[in-house]
């Protein structure tokens, strides 16, 4: 109800911009598959869209978002159906209508007239689900509900399009039924089957602000979800390289916090052990977390502020060479001090070495290192609100480059002073926002470092031994006494 | 001159001195890192983390004096504590651990040594213990000599009594005390040798801080003043003891005074008084003296003696009068419960309830003590051999702390060190005795026995001998030897019973005494070490097994032998800190209060402070009374959270069932009309099963506890395993108070106060309206009362 409000105004604004000349369309879309994935933090939302030229020369597609579903996406890419790689996007913006936000793919190749491609838009939406109700009891399963638009936007005409919206349990408790979508309808407006919920097909769509004024319309579904909702509100990641240690520490500080129903009445240990003896876990009150660490892992460590947590269990693998895959990770299955029901927050830091030669690599031409650091470790099916890694660089290191496998929200430079440091080390820190299980990858940082930066500690640490033995060595020797013997 | 054993003798001195100083050194090293590694053991077993009660406020203290620094942890006035009243920290407490703490992250962080002040809060106590090992060596070698210091050094480095109070993370002012009084005590005892101001001095400043790090300071407060007073009525009234205790009271007085926490206190409260009447004392005879060595006439010293003993007197009631009129305070009621033991039960439950102020089991001598224990009378009596200054220190120092040591199981602590001091000096003569290669003459005895030449030839024989070394290097040292040497003749003798008959014979001729052979001094040497050897194997186990648990983490063992840690209480803290609101007040008994403070982060109302005993007695109220009574006692003090402690599922005897008479006790005390203690009890008996009588049924620390706990049982008899008893299956209901949280073990269950009900019914009857039961006629009445209580 309250997104619908939200819209309205938008809506106002687009009914009185100019509409669509129709004439001068460069494509149409044969037919557009919409598919949504229900989660718990993350709905992972694939469309597919068949485009067909009308005009020579295309070398651009434009796909429509709207806004809210751009506001909620946090993840996307585009590919050509059947391929791996991914197509050059471009976000222009809102459209002039503002209908929408825009994004311009590069096509891989120009499209004559009547020329074909499948495209697939694959969207990872965060934050789009809420609990409803919003409180539920510890024995209660967990309802989620989800709201999208029911006509899949595109800046051009659309011949047939369809949405599946699949909940991964059949219990769906309800879903929105289309109203004056008959214009647009042969058989069936909306269609259950299973845990999936097909609106559509629709057949020629053409959008415009007219046509969103009269036809748009959310639909919500309400459904069970078995897994508990994770919502990561601040990640915290510093890694630090260590050339004399050769070693890479990774420290993730973390606020998690289950985003599900927040719990009515009170937690009850006897339920909830009286649940596990029956092994009917509710299943979303989060009691362990699963993560997967880089092989080779040591010195893994599980603390929150009132110090270790003995609830863990690593199993480790060993290290492989850096460039080769990893064909397993070493596991480490936390357990937070308290099971997080709905709504409880969680705060810990997890922290562990890998060998410093898995990760970097050394160009003796030039004297470059390369290091790469994981943005994060997955948190399986959480989102992450704010994310900031702080890559400490050796003391001395210089040409400081570094590469993020996705824009980041900010990067600066700073030092990071710690174990008997002079001058302190240089630190770049990113800032990234909303990442999703789409987010993985790496950090590429390049620096230098000369030999004399090495040897800046070892240098130190004996200049002042040596001061404090000369001292004691004078001090003895001086006799400060009035009165000789 | 036979020996036993052949020494070298083309040595030369500075060889020997220099190695003999080296040996001492790397020993103090050795010694310094046994007493850090043994107090390891709590971070091996467990891991750095803070331990028990008060080291919790310590570091939540210090934590605010790293992160603000000095000027707002003076002036920090914690809102939290003792909720609604507060507590003035920096105004209430001894800063000398803080600051000491805070100094020392400052200087690691100025060194860029960034570590964790907690990691240095846990690791100050095995630091100091090793400093304390040096200064009690510095201590004994004033005694005896430097074997002494190191037998002693060694001795207290691993000794149970000290750990039992200074393992990692134990950091509490103990942890730094110990050290402070031994070091004063030497700078004492060196000012007085010396006649030195600048040792009075060096000793006026160590106390400062020991005033300044603990309460017990008022143990140096009275001992020095009792050594000097002990001294003057011996006649051994000197320039030197003028000069010493001077200096010290004078600059230690006023010194201690700058410490927010004591204040006035060292000129208005009688336990100082001593001090100041030793003082004035002092001044008197002082002058007495000087006056006598202008004056010679007989009838003037006469007169002279009258005036000393009138000022004396006048001094004497002039206190007594002053604290008459209340200006000086009287003894405090824990100074009291030092000579009556049953004073503080019957007037302050408080003090009483806390199990470190029991009288000492005397099996825990030898727990904490082992064999220091039997070597402890023998080493008084050689101070009584001596007997020069410093030994009659360590005679009253004996006295008195054992009287204390048995009064209180606290104060072994400042036993420990005497012991160990007296244990060393008779243990190394005995070992003097045994390890002197010479032997007696038996020959010509008439003619060389009598005369000194043996004596200091033995002393020049024995500045070969590694193990008594650098005696004889100095005239002084070899006029130690000298005395004390008949001292091992001593323990010799009581030796020889056993190992041979060579000095029974010898007993014939008493000038000349010895032992002869190498096979007596063997069996003696050996059972020596034997006795050192267990010694060391009983420290390192009861320090394992007794003294190096944490209290917050408790563990078990697993079937299969692994460690199994029980973590109820940081579960449980940790939920209080990151799940409710930063303003919930959480009730709980006051033993809790520093742990909640320092890990959950929410206000408490009571802690482990107990300067409020009304405070602390309403929450006992609140704790003893029915729901009814007690709902409005929480709601005035704004309790969000109540917070009890139940072992009764895994057997952890330490839990609030346990505690809970002291408790009623102590609510007793202020409201004796609506709480007394028998109703507790079924004929005779504290009973938690259905045979509990009506009161404690009905009781809110009852209902607490086992709430919902047989149903946990299924359909088998619930039992409580720290009791032994069978609670009844139909378990007590709550109708004021919500369960909120059990943590895993059900140690720690936490109850949320209901607020009241929105339709303004009382909640008892909303309670039983929602259970669909009829209303009883009879429940306005009640209803009325409750509200109004």
């Amino acid at each position: 109800m309250i997104r619908r409000w939200r819209t309205l105004p938008l809506l106002l604004v687009g009914a009185l911009a100019p509409t669509f000349s129709l004439a001068s369309l460069p494509f149409e879309n044969t037919a557009i598959v919409r598919s949504i994935e229900l989660g718990g933090s993350l709905v992972h939302v694939s469309t597919t869209y068949a485009v067909k030229a009308l005009q020579p020369g295309q070398t651009t597609y434009q796909i429509m978002l709207s806004k809210a579903e751009r506001a909620k996406t946090s993840w996307f890419d585009v590919k050509v159906k059947g391929q791996t790689v991914p197509l050059e996007v471009a976000e222009l913006g809102e459209d002039e209508s503002s209908i929408g936000h825009l994004l311009s793919v590069s096509l891989p190749k120009e499209l004559a007239v009547n020329g074909t491609l499948n495209l697939v838009l694959e969207t990872v939406q965060t934050h789009a689900t809420h609990p409803y109700p919003e409180r539920a009891t510890q024995k209660e399963p967990q309802l989620l509900k989800y709201e999208a638009d029911l006509f899949i936007t595109s800046p051009y005409a659309t011949l047939v399009q369809r949405t599946k919206v699949r909940s991964s349990s059949p219990n769906v408790v309800s879903y929105t039924t289309p109203h004056d979508v008959d214009s647009f309808v042969k058989d069936g407006s909306v269609t259950k089957s299973g845990a999936t919920i097909t609106y559509g097909p629709y057949y020629n769509i053409q959008m415009d602000a007219v046509f969103i004024a009269k036809y748009q319309q959310p639909i919500s579904v309400h459904y069970n979800f078995d897994h508990a909702v994770l919502e990561v509100k601040t990640l915290r990641r510093t890694a630090e390289i260590s050339h004399w240690g050769s070693n890479l520490n990774i420290e993730d500080d973390i606020y998690l916090r289950n985003a599900g129903p927040t719990l009515k009445g009170h937690f009850s240990r006897l339920e909830h052990q009286s649940q596990s003896y029956f092994r009917k876990f509710s299943s979303h009150i989060l009691s362990d977390l699963t993560l997967h660490l880089p092989p080779g892992v040591t010195n893994a460590y599980y603390y929150d502020q009132n110090g270790n947590v003995s609830t863990s269990h690593l199993r480790k693998t060993p290290s492989v060479a850096k460039g080769s895959k990893a064909s397993q990770y070493s596991v480490l299955e936390l357990k937070p001090r308290y099971p997080v029901l709905g709504g409880w927050n969680y705060s810990y830091t997890i922290g562990f070495d890998t060998p410093l030669e898995d990760s970097v690599s050394y160009d003796a031409n030039n004297g470059i290192y390369n290091i790469g650091i994981p943005v994060m470790t997955l948190i399986p099916g959480a989102v992450v609100d704010d994310a900031e890694v702080k890559i400490i660089l050796p003391e001395g290191a210089t040409n400081v480059e570094f590469i993020s496998p996705f824009p980041e929200l900010s990067s600066t430079m700073s030092t990071h002073i710690t174990y008997l440091d002079t001058t302190g080390r240089p630190a770049v820190i990113l800032a990234y926002k909303d990442l999703t299980d789409k987010h993985t990858g790496m950090i590429y940082v390049s620096y230098q470092v000369p030999f004399s930066a090495h040897l800046k500690k070892p240098l130190s640490v004996s200049a002042a031994f040596f001061s404090v033995f000369a001292f004691a060595f004078m001090a003895r020797r001086v006799d400060l006494r009035l009165h000789k013997k | 001159m036979p020996a036993a054993y052949p020494l070298p003798t083309d040595l030369s001195p500075t060889t020997v001195a220099n190695t003999a100083s080296l040996l001492r050194i790397i020993a103090l090293a050795l010694i310094s890192s046994a007493a850090i590694a043994s107090r390891l053991f709590a971070v091996i077993n467990f891991e750095s983390i803070i331990h028990e009660f008060d080291p919790w406020f310590n570091y939540r203290a210090t934590r605010v004096l790293a992160s603000k620094g000095f000027y707002e942890f003076w002036n920090w006035f914690d809102p939290t504590a003792w909720y609604p009243l507060g507590r003035v920290v920096g105004g209430t407490i001894y800063p000398g651990l803080m600051a000491t703490s805070g100094v020392i992250y400052n200087i690691l962080h100025a060194l860029n040594l960034p570590v964790d002040i907690r990691n240095i809060c846990v690791l100050l106590a095995p630091g100091f213990s090793a400093f304390t090992a040096w200064a009690t060596y510095m201590f004994t070698k004033e005694m005896k000599d430097e074997s002494a210091g190191l037998l002693a050094a060694a001795f207290i480095g691993i000794v149970p009594g000290y750990i039992s109070r200074s393992v990692a993370g134990s950091y509490d002012n103990e942890a730094i005390a110990i050290f402070l009084l031994m070091f004063t005590f030497f700078a004492w005892i060196k000012a007085l040798k010396q006649g030195s101001a600048f040792w009075g001095t060096i000793a006026a400043v160590f106390y400062f801080y020991m005033v300044a790090a603990w309460g017990g300071y008022a143990f140096i407060t009275n001992m020095i003043p009792l050594h000097v007073l002990v001294l003057m009525l011996m006649g051994r009234f000197t320039s030197r003891l003028y000069v010493a205790y001077s200096s010290w009271y004078a600059i230690g007085t006023l010194a201690s005074m700058q410490v927010p926490f004591v204040g006035f206190q060292p000129v208005r409260t009688s336990e100082h008084m001593a001090a100041l009447g030793v003082f004035g004392l002092l001044q008197i005879v002082a002058f007495g003296q000087l006056v006598r060595a202008h004056v010679s006439s007989k009838q003037f010293q006469g007169l002279l003696f009258a005036a000393v003993v009138f000022t004396g007197a006048i001094g004497f009631f002039g206190i007594v009068g002053l604290t008459y009129k209340g200006w000086i305070a009287p003894w405090t009621g824990r100074f009291y419960s030092l000579w009556d033991t049953g004073y503080a039960k019957k007037y302050i439950p408080i003090i009483a309830s806390v199990s470190e102020h029991q009288p000492t089991a005397w099996p825990s001598f030898f727990m904490d003590l082992h064999f220091l224990i039997f070597l402890f009378p023998a080493g008084v009596v050689m101070c009584f051999r001596t007997l020069r200054d410093e030994h009659i220190f360590v005679i009253i120092y004996a006295v008195v702390a054992s009287y204390f040591a048995g009064v209180m199981v606290r104060l072994m602590l400042t036993l420990t060190p005497v012991v160990c001091v007296s244990a060393a000096v008779a243990l190394s003569s005995l070992m003097d005795a045994y390890l002197d290669p010479t032997e007696p003459e038996v020959e010509d005895e008439k003619k060389e026995s009598s005369t000194p030449a043996s004596v200091v030839a033995k002393s020049s024989t024995s500045t070969t001998t590694p193990a008594t070394p650098a005696t004889g290097k100095k005239s002084k040292k070899s006029k130690d030897k000298e005395t004390s040497a008949p001292a091992g003749g001593v323990l010799g003798e009581l030796v020889s019973n056993v190992a041979s008959s060579a000095v029974a014979a010898n007993s014939a001729a008493p000038t000349q005494k010895g032992i002869f052979g190498l096979d007596t001094r063997v069996v003696v040497l050996l059972n020596t070490i034997g006795m050192l050897l267990f010694f060391v194997v009983h420290c390192t186990w009861v320090t394992s097994n007794a003294y190096s648990s944490p209290s917050v983490v408790l563990s078990s063992t697993n079937s299969d032998g692994s460690q199994h840690i029980i973590d109820d209480f940081r579960e449980a803290y940790y939920w209080l800190r990151q799940n409710t609101a930063e303003d919930a007040v959480v009730m709980s008994w006051w033993d809790y209060g520093y742990q909640i403070a320092g890990m959950a982060d929410r206000p408490t109302l009571v802690d482990n402070n107990t300067w409020n005993n009304t405070h602390i007695a309403t929450v006992g109220k609140a704790m003893s009374s029915p729901e009814e009574i007690a709902y409005p006692i929480l709601r005035k003090h704004d309790v969000s959270y109540v917070l009890v402690i139940f072992g009764g599922l895994i057997g952890y005897s330490g839990d609030d069932i346990n505690k809970f008479l002291w408790m009623v006790r102590i609510a007793q005390g202020v409201w004796p009309d609506e709480i007394q203690e028998p109703n507790y009890f079924n004929r005779g008996e504290y009973r938690v099963d259905s045979e509990a009588s009506p009161a404690m049924r009905d009781c809110l620390m009852y209902k607490m506890s086992y709430y919902r706990f047989a149903e946990l049982f299924g359909s088998q008899q619930a039992v409580d395993r720290v009791r032994g008893q069978q609670v009844p299956a139909q378990g007590p209901t709550l109708d004021y108070l919500d369960e909120a949280f059990t943590s895993e073990n059900w140690i720690v269950r936490i109850y949320e106060v209901k607020k009241d009900d929105v339709l303004g019914r009382d909640l008892k009857i909303a309670n039983a309206f929602d259970q669909g039961k009829k209303r009883k006629r009879t429940k306005p009445t009640s209803r009325r009362k409750a509200i109004s209580a």
